[in-house]
This record gives C-alpha cells, sequence and structure tokens, in this order.
C-alpha cells in the first residue's frame, strides 16, 4: 500500500476496521512519563495536603480550622509538617532535575514541546468548538488533534509554567535565598501558581478519573498504551503520523526482505500483537 | 592511691589544700557549680571587668574554651550584678579579629607599620639587649615608662628594679591628679578610686562638670540614681544639656572656666547667712577666719558676670545645700585636668563639702576603711642620683609620689634632653598619642627614641612607631593583681583570673614582666612563683578562703563609712598636718601658691571661635573601645554640638560634615554636626576617642574626629603639674560633602 | 497563669546601653539588628529651658498584637503567659510581622533569616532569673514582674501608679511594655517614637486585596464546571466510547 492510502482528514470507519483498531495497541507514553506523572500526582496531593495545613493565619488561611487541627495532630506539630513540607518538595525538585537533565532530549526538547503541546490553528478550534458544545451550542464535529488535544495542551502549558516557578519559590522560602523581600512575594507567587495548577488539576482529574470517553487516556497513564480506535478517533493527527511512520518503516523492511511482511492492516495473527511508531526491526 | 579517684574527690582535696597554702593545682573554674544556657554546660568564673577601671565584677560564661556571655557578678560588693554596655561587650574585645597576636620586630622605616613576626624568646631576648645597651650608654634612667591599668604594676616593679624613676600614667596629670592633691591638701586623703561619694543617702547632689549617666560607671550610676529615687536635690553645672543635667533640679549653664567664682559665691552665701555646719567646722577644722575673710567680696552678684548664672540661682543652689545638710554630695569629679588653675578647683570643691559639714558624714562623702596588704619582700631598688626628669616634686611640688608622674613632662625632657636623655620608651597599656595633649610633640619625641617598646592588647596609633610589639592577653584569659577597694562603704578585695586561655600568641602582663626580669638578671625582684603564689602572699594578713574568693571573685570587710563609725585602727579622721580639716591650706601656702582658692578669668575665645570641651559617652572608654564590633554598632563615630545660634553664625547644618579649626591651625578629621539646643553658645562638644589613625584597628579607623589632635595648647597648673586641655578654642569650617 | 509586663522607668534611666548590649550579648543578636533600643528624644525647649528623655523600646509583647494575625505560618503566635514568641521552625522569613509592628520591635536575623524579637527572656524567666536587660541595667531602670501577682512591683506600678501604655488614639494594642516618670517624658517619646498604623507588606496585601478572590474562584468555578459535567454524565448516562 503507498503513502496515499493513510487519510489526511479522519473518515467514517467502517465496522471492520474500527474492529481491529480497537484491538491494536499503541504506545503513547513512555514508562518514564508514567512514573513521573504518578511521582507529581502523589506528591502534589502531599504537598496540597501539607502546605494548605500550614497557612493558618486567619488573614491567609483557605481551609476550615478543623482541618488545619487535624493536620497538625497527623504531624504532631506544624513544625514537622513544614519539615516533610520541605522535604517532599525537594524530593520533587530533586526527580524532575534528573529528569530534566536525562531526558531533555526525548522529552524536553524545543520540537518536541512544540510538536506535542504547541498550539496550532486546529488546537483554536478545538477550543472554541468543545466549549460551544459545552452549552449545546453547536454540532460541528471537533478538529482533529495531535497527541494531546488542546485542552491537554493548555493544561501543560500552565503546568509547565508553573511548576519551575513553584519549585523556585519554594527552595527561596525554605532557604531564605535572595533576602526577606523576595521571600516574601515568593510565597504569593507560590500560592498563585498553586492555586491555578488546582484550578486546572479539577478539570484534568475529572478528565482524566470520571469522564467516560476519556478512559482510554486514564488507563494509558499506567499501561503506556491507547488502542488504535481511540487514538483515531480523539488523536487523529497523531495516529496519521505513527502510520506513516509505520509505513515508512514497512516500505524499508521492504526492501531489505524477500517477503513482504504483512500488511499493518490486515487482521493479525494475535490480538495482542503491538506496533510501535518508532520502528523496530521485527524477528 | 585508688585508682578510681574521682574528679570530684581530687578537687575537694585540691580545694582544702587551696584554702590552706593558697595555691590551687586546677582550674578556679570548676569550683563553681556548673550552670546551663540552653542545653550547653557553661562554666562561671568570677573576675573583674577591665573594658574602664572601675573594675566591675563580671561572670564569664565559659562552653568549650570559648566565653560565650558575660554578666554582672550579682557577688560582687561594690556592682552586685550590675554591668555596663562596655562590661557586657568585653567578649567582642577577646575575640576582636584586629587584636595584636604576635611579638613582632619593627621591620622598616619608624612609622611605615612593617613588621616582622617574631617568638617570644626573640621578642624577649630583644627587649634585654636594648634596654641593657641604654643602660650602658645612657644610664637606666633614659629609659621611661608609660603604664596604665591594673596590670602596669609587675612593669612598674620592673622598671623600679631597672633603675630608672621615670614613669607617668595620664591618671595624674591628664584626669585625676588636680582633685586627689587638692583633696589631700584639705582633708589629708585623696579622692581615689571608686570616688567614696555618698551618692545614695545624699539629699542633695552637686556636680561640677560630672557627666554621669554620659560617665559611666556602673555602681556610680546605681548610686546616683538611687539618690535621685529617694528624693535627692540635683544640682548640676555644665556648660551642656548632658544626661545628668536633664534630670536636674537645677541645672546651671555655667560659662566654662568660671567654675572657682561660682564656688566662692556658694561659701559666700553659706558663710554670710551663717548657713554651714558650725558645730562641724569648730569640731574638725582650721582655717575658718581666714576664708570668712577670703570670701568676703565674693558675692553672688560679683560672681554673677563672670559666671553668667544668675545671683539669685547662686542663692537659691546654695539655701539648697544648706537645707539639707550635711547629707549633700558634692562630687569631686574624676578628669578634672581643665583650665590649669585645677588644683585650685578642687580645693573649693572641698572646702564647700567642709562648710556642708558632709565629708565624713552621711549623704556627703565617706570615709575609707584601711585594707591589709600583704607585702612581697623584693630587694631594695636603686637609688638614682639623677632624679625623675618630668619635674615631678621639683617643678611641681606636689607631684610627689612616683604614682604622680608627668606624662607631659617626660615628652619634653626627651624632646629636649634635659636634664638628661631620655633615649627609651616602654609603653604598657597607655595610649599616649590620644592621652598625653599636644601629640605633635608626643610623636616628634618618638621620632628621637633609639627603643620603643609597647605592650598592649590592641594595635592603637602608637604601634606603628614601635620597634618591639608584644601583645598581652585580654583581661578575660590573664592574671592581675587584686584591688584592694578601701573607698566602698564595706572595703573589699577583688580579683581578676583567667576565664579562658589566652588566644594567639598572647600572654599575660605578669608572665611578660617576669620574663623580661629574668633576662635583666632581675629575676629576685619577681620571686612569687604564679598568679596563685602572688595572689596568696598579697592576701595573706587578710585571712581569706581562696576558693571562697575564687569563686565569688570578691570578699568584703567591715567598713567604717562615717565619722560615728570610726575606730583607732582606722587612724585619724583628718591626716593633715595639723590633723584637722585645712580650710585654708599651710601646704600651699609654704609653697607660695595660693592657700585659699582665687578666681583668674581663663582666656576668652577669639572672634570667631568657641571653646572645645569634651567628654564621654556611655558605650565606649576613651579611646579604648571604638574598634569594639558592638559598641562600635552603637556609636560609630563621633559628632560636634553646637548651639543653634553658632550653627546659623557659621552656616553650619544639622546632620552635615564640618572640620574644626584650632587657634594654633590645626585642623580636624571631618566629623557631623549635632546643632542643638543643649549648648551654650560659646563652646562647642565632642566625645573623646575617636578619628583614630591606626589602620589596623578596621573599625575605628578614620571614624569620627580626635579631640586630642585639636589639644595643641595646655594650662598647666603649677602646683602639680596637670595639663589643663579646656583651653583651645575652634572655629568651624564646612567640609566637603562627599 | 502569670502576665508578664515589664515598666521602664524613665527618671532612671540615663541612656546608657548597657541593656542593649546584654540582651544582643544573650541572644546573639547580629550587628544591624536590636530587640531592645535606647533612643534619645528629641529636645524640647530653647535654651536654658529644655527637656530631653530617653526611650527604651522593645517588643511590648502586646495584648492584642498585630503581628500574630500578619504571620502566614502561625510561627508568631502568642502564649499561655500572654508572651508573643516566635516558633523558629515555622517561619520562613518573609517579613510581614516586621512591617505590621507599630512600635518597629521586630527585625528578620540575618544569620538565620527568620524574624526575632524580645521575648523577655522566657527562658531566663522559667528558670526564676529576670530578664537580661533588667539584671543588667545599673541604674535599675528597666522592672520586669508578674502583673497578676498583687504585691510585685510592676503591679503596683501600673495599678496604683499610674504608670501608662505608649499608645495613640489610632494605635491602642494593649502593649505590655508601660513608662513611668514625669507625664512630660513620656510626651516626648509620643512625639518622637509615637506607634506607627501596622503595614502589610506588598504581597500580602495583593493576596488579601485581590488574588485569594480570584484563586478561590477559579478553584471554585473549575470544580463546579466538573461537577456539574459528572451530573451531567450520569443523567445522561455513560455515553459509549465506541459508536
Amino acid at each position: 500500500m503507498s503513502s496515499s492510502s493513510i487519510e489526511i482528514e479522519p473518515i467514517q470507519l467502517t465496522a471492520e476496521r474500527a474492529e481491529v483498531m480497537s484491538q491494536r495497541r499503541i504506545k503513547k507514553h513512555h514508562v518514564a512519563i508514567v512514573l513521573v506523572h504518578w511521582f507529581n500526582a502523589t506528591t502534589w496531593l502531599l504537598e496540597l495536603a501539607t502546605g494548605s495545613g500550614l497557612v493558618v493565619s486567619p488573614q491567609y488561611r483557605f481551609m476550615p480550622v478543623w482541618y488545619l487541627q487535624m493536620m497538625e495532630g497527623i504531624f504532631g506539630s506544624r513544625a514537622n509538617m513544614l519539615r516533610f513540607h520541605i522535604a517532599a518538595g525537594l524530593t520533587w525538585v530533586t526527580v524532575f532535575l534528573v529528569y530534566a537533565i536525562f531526558g531533555f532530549r526525548n522529552y524536553l526538547k524545543m520540537e518536541v514541546l512544540q510538536r506535542e503541546i504547541g498550539l496550532d490553528r486546529d488546537d483554536f478550534r478545538w477550543l472554541k468548538t468543545r466549549t460551544l458544545h459545552l452549552f449545546g451550542r453547536s454540532r460541528e464535529p471537533l478538529p482533529p488533534q495531535g497527541v494531546y488535544n488542546a485542552g491537554q495542551k493548555l493544561f501543560a502549558l500552565l503546568v509547565y509554567a508553573a511548576i519551575p516557578l513553584i519549585m523556585l519559590t519554594g527552595l527561596i522560602m525554605a532557604f531564605h535565598w535572595f533576602g526577606t523581600t523576595v521571600v516574601a512575594w515568593a510565597m504569593l507567587i507560590h500560592l498563585l501558581a498553586v492555586g491555578l495548577v488546582v484550578s486546572g488539576l479539577m478539570i484534568h482529574i475529572y478528565m482524566g478519573a470520571v469522564f467516560p470517553e476519556e478512559k482510554p487516556a486514564f488507563y494509558s497513564m499506567i499501561t503506556g498504551m491507547v488502542d488504535e480506535l481511540y487514538a483515531y478517533r480523539h488523536h487523529f493527527k497523531w495516529w496519521r503520523d505513527v502510520k506513516l511512520q509505520e509505513q515508512a518503516w514497512m516500505a524499508k523492511l521492504g526492501e531489505q526482505h524477500a517477503t513482504p511482511p504483512p500488511h499493518p492492516d490486515a487482521a493479525p495473527a494475535q490480538v495482542d500483537q503491538a506496533v510501535t511508531h518508532q520502528p523496530k526491526p521485527a524477528e | 592511691m585508688d585508682s578510681k579517684i574521682t574528679r570530684r574527690g581530687f578537687l575537694k582535696t585540691t580545694s582544702l589544700a587551696a584554702a590552706v597554702t593558697g595555691a590551687t593545682a586546677g582550674s578556679s573554674a570548676e569550683l563553681r557549680p556548673p550552670a546551663w544556657r540552653g542545653d550547653t554546660r557553661v562554666q562561671q568564673i568570677a573576675t573583674n571587668c577591665e573594658m574602664c577601671f572601675w573594675r566591675c565584677g563580671v561572670m564569664a560564661e565559659v562552653a568549650d574554651g570559648k566565653v560565650v556571655k558575660l554578666q554582672g557578678n550579682p557577688d560582687h560588693p561594690l556592682t552586685k550584678g550590675q554591668l555596663c554596655a562596655r562590661g557586657n561587650a568585653g567578649t567582642q574585645l577577646l575575640y576582636d579579629p584586629d587584636r595584636l597576636k604576635y611579638p613582632m620586630i619593627r621591620a622598616g622605616e619608624r612609622g611605615s607599620g612593617r613588621f616582622k613576626r617574631v617568638s617570644w624568646d626573640q621578642a624577649l631576648d630583644l627587649f634585654a639587649s636594648r634596654l641593657t645597651e641604654l643602660k650602658k650608654k645612657y644610664g637606666p634612667e633614659s629609659v621611661a615608662f608609660f603604664p596604665h591599668g591594673v596590670g602596669a604594676g609587675f612593669f612598674g616593679t620592673l622598671m623600679r628594679a631597672f633603675g630608672t624613676p621615670n614613669s607617668a600614667e595620664p591618671a595624674f596629670a591628664q584626669c585625676r591628679g588636680p582633685r586627689d592633691v587638692g583633696y589631700q591638701l584639705t582633708f589629708g586623703r585623696p579622692v581615689n578610686s571608686p570616688e567614696p561619694v555618698d551618692l545614695e543617702e545624699a539629699k542633695a547632689i552637686v556636680l561640677i562638670g560630672s557627666h554621669i549617666g554620659e560617665n559611666v560607671f556602673t555602681s556610680q550610676v546605681t548610686n546616683f540614681i538611687t539618690g535621685l529615687q529617694r528624693g535627692a536635690k540635683l544640682i548640676v553645672v555644665d556648660p551642656r544639656f548632658s544626661t545628668a543635667a536633664s534630670k536636674a533640679d537645677y541645672w546651671l549653664p555655667i560659662k566654662p572656666g568660671t567654675d572657682i567664682a561660682l564656688l566662692l559665691a556658694w561659701m559666700n552665701v553659706l558663710i554670710a547667712e551663717s548657713l554651714y555646719d558650725k558645730q562641724y567646722i569648730e569640731q574638725y577644722a582650721t582655717g575658718m577666719k581666714e576664708l570668712e575673710a577670703h570670701v568676703q567680696g565674693f558675692t553672688p552678684e560679683w560672681a554673677e558676670p563672670i559666671t553668667e548664672i544668675s545671683a539669685s540661682r547662686i542663692r537659691e543652689t546654695a539655701h539648697v545645700m544648706a537645707d539639707v545638710m550635711p547629707a549633700v554630695a558634692v562630687h569631686p569629679g574624676r578628669h578634672v585636668t581643665w583650665y590649669g588653675d585645677d588644683t585650685q578647683r578642687a580645693r573649693a570643691m572641698a572646702i564647700l563639702t567642709g562648710l556642708l559639714g558632709a565629708y565624713g558624714r552621711k549623704g556627703g562623702m565617706f570615709l575609707p576603711t584601711k585594707l591589709k596588704q600583704g607585702r612581697i619582700p623584693l630587694p631594695p631598688f636603686p637609688d638614682s642620683e639623677r632624679g625623675r626628669v618630668d619635674g615631678g616634686g621639683t617643678t611641681y611640688p606636689l607631684a610627689t609620689e612616683e604614682s604622680q608622674g608627668l606624662t607631659q613632662g617626660l615628652v619634653q625632657a626627651t624632646l629636649s634632653a634635659k636634664p638628661y636623655p631620655i633615649k627609651g620608651w616602654i609603653i604598657y597599656g597607655q595610649n599616649v598619642l590620644e592621652s598625653i595633649p599636644q601629640r605633635q610633640n608626643t610623636l616628634q619625641a618618638i621620632e628621637q627614641l633609639e627603643f620603643l617598646a609597647v605592650v598592649d592588647v590592641l594595635p592603637v596609633e602608637q604601634t606603628q612607631y614601635a620597634d618591639l610589639v608584644l601583645p598581652e592577653a585580654t583581661y578575660l584569659e590573664r592574671y592581675d593583681p587584686p584591688a584592694f577597694v578601701t573607698t566602698a562603704k564595706r572595703p573589699y578585695v577583688a580579683i581578676r583570673q583567667p576565664a579562658i586561655e589566652p588566644m594567639y600568641e598572647s600572654k599575660p602582663g605578669w608572665w611578660i614582666a617576669k620574663q623580661m626580669a629574668s633576662r635583666l638578671g632581675l629575676a629576685g625582684y619577681f620571686p612569687w612563683r604564679d598568679p596563685d603564689d602572688h595572689l596568696a602572699r598579697l592576701l595573706a594578713p587578710l585571712s581569706v578562703n581562696m576558693t571562697e574568693l575564687k569563686s565569688l571573685g570578691a570578699v568584703s570587710f567591715e567598713g567604717h563609712p562615717y565619722i560615728e563609725d570610726r575606730t583607732e585602727q582606722d587612724g585619724p579622721l583628718f591626716p593633715t598636718q595639723s590633723g584637722k580639716i585645712e580650710l585654708s591650706s599651710s601646704v600651699l601656702q609654704d609653697l607660695h601658691f595660693d592657700p585659699l582658692p582665687r578666681f583668674t578669668a581663663p582666656d576668652s575665645p577669639p572672634p570667631g571661635f568657641m571653646r572645645l570641651i569634651y567628654g564621654r559617652a556611655p558605650m565606649h572608654s576613651f579611646a579604648r573601645t571604638e574598634n569594639n564590633s558592638w559598641l562600635n554598632e552603637l556609636m560609630a563615630e563621633n559628632q560636634v554640638w553646637i548651639h543653634t545660634s553658632s550653627a546659623a553664625k557659621y552656616d553650619v547644618r544639622n546632620g552635615y560634615k564640618v572640620v574644626l579649626e584650632n587657634q594654633d591651625g590645626v585642623r580636624s578629621a571631618p566629623l557631623i554636626a549635632r546643632v542643638t539646643e543643649e549648648i551654650r553658645s560659646d563652646c562647642v562638644y565632642m566625645v573623646h576617642g575617636f578619628g583614630s589613625r591606626s589602620k589596623a584597628l578596621s573599625k575605628a579607623y578614620k571614624k569620627g574626629a580626635s579631640d586630642a589632635e585639636l589639644i595643641t595648647r595646655v594650662a598647666v597648673d603649677p602646683i602639680m603639674g596637670a595639663t589643663g586641655m579646656r583651653v583651645n578654642f575652634v572655629r568651624v569650617l564646612a567640609a566637603d560633602r562627599s | 497563669m502569670p502576665r508578664y509586663a515589664m515598666v521602664i522607668d524613665q527618671e532612671r534611666c540615663v541612656g546608657c546601653q548597657s541593656c542593649t548590649v546584654a540582651c544582643k550579648s544573650e541572644w546573639d543578636v547580629p550587628n544591624g539588628s536590636a530587640r531592645t533600643k535606647v533612643r534619645q528624644t528629641g529636645t524640647v525647649g530653647q535654651f536654658p529651658q529644655l527637656s530631653k528623655a530617653f526611650y527604651v523600646s522593645q517588643c511590648n509583647q502586646c495584648d492584642h498584637p498585630t503581628c500574630v494575625p500578619a504571620c502566614p505560618t502561625g510561627a508568631t503566635y502568642q502564649d499561655a503567659n500572654g508572651l508573643v514568641r516566635i516558633h523558629r521552625d515555622l517561619c520562613i522569613g518573609c517579613g510581614a510581622c516586621v512591617a505590621a509592628c507599630p512600635y518597629g520591635a521586630r527585625y528578620i536575623n540575618s544569620s538565620l533569616g527568620k524574624a526575632d524579637k524580645c521575648d523577655f527572656c522566657a527562658s531566663r524567666v522559667e528558670k526564676g532569673l529576670q530578664p537580661a536587660c533588667v539584671a543588667t541595667c545599673p541604674a535599675h531602670a528597666k522592672i520586669f514582674g508578674d502583673l497578676e501577682d498583687r504585691s510585685s512591683d510592676v503591679f503596683r506600678m501600673v495599678y496604683r501608679e499610674s504608670a501608662r501604655r505608649m499608645e495613640t488614639t489610632t494605635i491602642a494594642i494593649g502593649p505590655n511594655v508601660y513608662y513611668r516618670g514625669k507625664p512630660e517624658h513620656a510626651e516626648l517619646v509620643l512625639v518622637s517614637f509615637a506607634p506607627v498604623p501596622p503595614r502589610t507588606i506588598a504581597p500580602a496585601a495583593i493576596w488579601s486585596s485581590v488574588l485569594n478572590k480570584f484563586i478561590y474562584l477559579a478553584v471554585g468555578a473549575t470544580f463546579l464546571g466538573q461537577a456539574v459535567a459528572f451530573f451531567h454524565q450520569l443523567s445522561t448516562g455513560e455515553k459509549q466510547f465506541d459508536e
């Protein structure tokens, strides 16, 4: 099959094709990403719980008094809670630093970021259309999305901006860097950044854990895989890229072998045969 | 012997031994129960302070070989646990990074400040060889000694043994000398220190110039405030609105230099209105008739134009005193070398005290009680045929004792080489360039020396000129002779013992002097083995429990402060020639001085000039503490106080820097002008001790301005040689505001 | 429970700074800061009718401290004896409390990076000692004691001898350092060193005036949004994920 047979836009799928696609898996998240995601989530939970338990003065606090007392009881003292908060925070910073240093090429290079979380015209249209859908004001289909949809991209942008700020301001407060005035502003920025991320988290957690359409996304953060049908329906442009890569890989293999390997669209011998979007030589 | 001898058991034996022989094996630190500072165990060592010379009781807290805190010693009989700002800041002297650390020998031009570090052996050998050389070439008298402080005694013995009679402390001719001589002439006793003024019991307190509260001696402040709180009326005579003046019932802003006129007028009132203590005078004094005749013309009206204090005010204050006599404390002052007639002014104050019946009475001045002091038998000191060069005892007839040396006399003799050359100076703890007026002379004299040795704790300016610099340990690291204080209501002995080992290579004075002596073949004059031995010998007649003394820091004895308490052992009430209070001084008469004080007008400032007066600040001691990190923070530089109208006249703005130029054209360093109402318009005031020219004193260097530099003219008291220093006039010039 | 207070006798004080240095030494106060300060008031009058006094100040352990609510982490708190204390382990050194003190009694300790101030030498008092400044004062101008103890000097001075608080009509937060002496001397203090309105540092002001509301709004709105979506989802049944 030639490349021209991979559609440019999503089309109505035949039942057979849909069935086949629903059985096949594409790797969406590298195991490193999965680990970092859950590490991040756990740390955030702990840091939110302890951080919000630390802000006690009437002028600043945002948690009810019973919560503050409960947290103080759990940790024995608020000083202990602060130590825990700083310790967990430092662990968080360290892990991310390691991730950033070792994973820079694969995950944080500008072209990677551009591809994965950069907003294009389809994204802006998606945002508009999705919002209208929410209010029942449009029946237009959503424009095709990349590996992450526009909503996810927005959240990612927020998080990518907020996390370094939260880390830096956290360090400033923990070690009294740059003097009193900077520490005071750091606290404000820390709270602000955390607050914004938390509001984003509301949507992120709902979408990920509760909203049925995105269930595969949730599982992909555990297994690293999504099924192809989901990818076709929700992240078409990424699906297309994967397909093109497969094709190119197949073409290369075709040059090297006498018998062409089976067509990717043919029914697979085994249900769980996996095809990655990073070409690997077959057995 | 039980091999498991415990530390406690060991101490028990040694402390018993201490009580018997007066010697302890271990440090006295263990004898006081340990205390706690937070989680750290600290030893408490009782000693006394030397941030100034009141020697308040100090408790040093030591942990891990570091002094972590100083507090007042509650067991000290005089200061009872109070400690002033300087005393509290003693740790910053101990840990001052600018301290002298190693013996040094000059390695460049004199004054270049280039030195070579040497060992103690090398340093002491050099000292001995240079002194021997000078002795051979010019005789031992060619070496002059400039001491100051408690530890000077060791070096004094050394110098006398060496054979020089030439020794002078600024305490005499630049500070207390005139009043000690004046009071001795009147009552038979010098005033001494701490001054036996019964401030706490007084019903009226009279301060002539004394700025108690800015000059801070802990127990003196305590007693002063106690007296005031008990209702004593306060009369302050001062051209400046001092802290004491701010508490006064009567502030008399007297024209500088006219105090004698005021005192004579007060005497006039007391006598003319028959208000003085007749019975007391009859019983205890002579010369009343002469006094009566003498003061007849010195009415308040006479004094008014002279002093610029109204006659009614003079009368009123005389009445205030008379109303409550004899409980009137006329403070004799401390630094009294002002105008050249200072002995006579002291005489006037003594006479006034006598007229009020206050000497030896409650609320006036109390009497010292003797303390038996052990003598350490020494070989006889060599006699000097050539005699003193400073003029004491000869030119200045009443500066007779060895302790009554005239520093400026030594300087003059060095410059003129008359009556014989002075070629070597040994300085111990004296800051000659700051304390002796006319520093240009002192500098010149130093240039002419063949040998200058300085023993000190801090690298003050004169260190730059020395041939040999020896670092002494601070008072917190050394033993010094104990204080035998007789001028307290309960006389006491207070010890100074080290809290920690000397830092760097500094050594205690006693060790240095002893080492010098042995190298000069004079070891026989230091027959005691070590500090404990020295202390034991001095305290022998008092049968003091050494353990108790070392643990408490001081031991007091019964005192007989008032006339009615006196016993046979206290000796005569008034040890004068006549055995009575000499209102008119026969001694002075015989020496052809005025037997009764006379007023002579001081020179007036030339037009455009104002008189320069100086004093103290409570967070500094003279020029000793300006480099102390904590005290420097409280006051890093001095300012010149100038009255609002004078400031307007000379276009001086508050807070801006000015330069003072004196009558001889000498200019001060720039310093900030403090424009205020708190001073007469004919004088300006600055705190003494600033403007250090020693680069090695990193925090004090070039901060503020030196008043001493502006004191190029002195008025010498003909009776005992004191240099009156309030006879310089300055005009105020704007400084560059950069 | 004791209620500690201090009385400063302005007629006794000579402005010698012994207290400042004793305190600095006791508590390792870095240079540039002071737990207790002695300052001379301005001089009133014209030569020679003059009046001046000294103002000894430190943390007043106020009845209604303005610094306690200003502290975001609650590091500064009022203990059972009425003393305002600082829990060092909870302090981040943001300086909000320093700005909030009308008397300027607090400082950021430059070596610790945390807020610091006088606490009436609480650890000394626990051992039965006087505060360091009180113990050292040569003029006995500082008197410390328990206002609940009717036999104490402070009780007498405050309740029977009209020792007064340095308060103004606008700033009256119940300081527990009282002043006795001539009324004119107390007035001199209020002229030169009256307490000033507590300041809120800029970040705290922005937070409490605008941003906290904004964050509540953002979190609340997104939470509500998701709640609505969830209920919507429940009511319409789970959309088949795969058509």
